[in-house]
């Protein structure tokens, strides 16, 4: 193994701190140790990853349905208003001419989080029963998951700023929906599901280490030995 | 078993945060970025003159978040009403409507995060020439790594043209001055981040630790 796969921190019993980069010497016994540069807590891989992942898509899967059958916010002009919901301000947009700016809404409030949440969804799959892949592409869809996910927070922002803006009373008003908690919740939880992802299991997985956390890092190094 | 003996002897220097690959350089020549050879994710952009320059972009950057945060961004106005929108009011009038998970959300993401990193990086800079203030610095450092991507001035501009756009046929929209000073602080503050490169930090402690250690 050691011949055929290049040398990974795991069988030497090293880690790098998540924070700050630097190269740790596992401690044998419990597997985590504080970093003696920055003083995070450093582990060989983080704790219950794909648990936690699992747990946090769902969630984010879940709370996507309030988001997008609950109306997010009402302009109330002249007394009159319906409330709108994600799609429908989209489709707002679209019908008054806008098509660029629909075409922003929908990327960062309806694609952004889908895409994200099936993303996730794949990797975790693809890390559950071990299908072939390519490690490259895997790690193409995790940096997207992780770098795309703060721009759906533009429809909340833009919301806000209504608010605001838009506050006269009878003759016009912006009022925010209970849609919109619901979506400020999707977006956290996606946020917080993408930085407990660990990628080094995709390349784990790649690799063939059976590596759990019962497996000591010690342990894998002499799995590694024999098998060289 | 042979092979495994000669590997031992490598010093290995870094481990690929992203892949697990052991690499026995982690650091690039100054002005360049070093990639993983295997999974391809940035190890190290060694910016020029990293300290300084991130201790002057913070500072442009606290002074810029005075005017953004107390000027008006935008107003709006209807036949003889108008209002004006701050970074603050508009957290203010949701916390009032009750939906105050959303407001602090907000108030985090656009205020609190972006003036939260440009303190940990002045004060990281800045604190980094004083030995007294090693442990503080270190700590900092951590904090600035947490809270980096909740800073999101930058999706708040964006938020802003869209109100902009959405509103122009509802009544009047005007930019205000604070409008722009929010702008600059918005590249400022993404300047900031591209310049900081926390290994020169770590280096300037590590040369003093030595230094210490060799007097007494």
């Amino acid at each position: 193994m050691s011949s055929k796969f290049p040398r990974k921190g795991i069988h030497e019993g090293l880690t790098s701190c998540l924070s700050c980069h630097q190269l740790i010497i596992l401690p044998i016994a419990g597997g985590h140790c504080r970093c003696p540069r920055c003083g995070g807590r450093v582990h060989g891989r983080i704790l219950g990853s794909l648990m936690l992942t699992w747990a946090l898509t769902i969630t984010g899967a879940l709370l996507l349905l309030p988001a997008n059958i609950l109306p997010i916010m009402t302009v109330v002009y002249l007394g009159a208003g319906d409330p709108t919901t994600i799609i429908s301000g989209v489709m707002q947009l679209y019908n008054s001419g806008m098509w660029g700016i629909a075409l922003i809404v929908f990327v960062a409030s309806i694609a952004v989080p889908v895409m994200k949440l099936l993303g996730l969804a794949l990797l975790l799959v693809q890390m559950q029963l071990r299908l072939t892949f390519v490690p490259s592409q895997a790690m193409k869809i995790y940096r997207v998951v992780a770098g795309i996910g703060r721009w759906s927070l533009l429809d909340l922002f833009m919301i806000s700023i209504l608010v605001a803006l838009v506050d006269m009373g009878f003759i016009a008003q912006v009022v925010a929906g209970p849609g919109s908690t619901a979506f400020a919740s999707v977006v956290i939880v996606t946020m917080l599901a993408a930085r407990s992802f660990d990628p080094r299991l995709i390349w784990d997985a790649y690799d063939g280490d059976l590596y759990s956390k019962d497996v000591a890092p010690e342990t894998a190094h002499r799995g590694a030995a024999e098998n060289g | 078993m042979e092979q495994l003996r000669d590997d031992k002897q490598i010093r290995w220097q870094h481990a690929c945060h992203e892949c697990d690959l052991l690499l026995t350089g982690g650091l690039a020549p100054p002005g360049q970025k070093l990639t993983c050879p295997r999974c391809g994710c940035t190890l190290h952009r060694n910016a020029n003159h990293s300290v300084y320059y991130t201790i002057a972009l913070s500072l442009t950057g606290l002074l810029l978040f005075i005017p953004s945060a107390s000027l008006p961004l935008l107003k709006f106005s209807l036949f003889s009403f108008g209002a004006e929108n701050t970074l603050m009011n508009g957290v203010y009038s949701l916390f009032k409507a009750g939906y105050i998970w959303l407001a602090s959300l907000v108030l985090f993401c656009s205020v609190l995060a972006p003036l939260g990193k440009f303190l940990l990086l002045l004060f990281v800079c800045c604190g980094s020439f004083l030995g007294l203030l090693d442990r503080w610095v270190s700590i900092a450092v951590r904090w600035y790594q947490h809270i980096k991507e909740w800073g999101m001035l930058d999706v708040y501009m964006l938020g802003i043209l869209v109100a902009l756009i959405k509103l122009r046929d509802l009544g009047k929209m005007d930019v205000e001055p604070g409008l722009y000073c929010f702008g600059a602080m918005m590249l400022v503050a993404n300047l900031s981040s591209l310049s900081f490169d926390q290994n020169a930090i770590w280096h300037r402690l590590a040369l003093r630790r030595a230094q210490r250690e060799k007097l007494t």
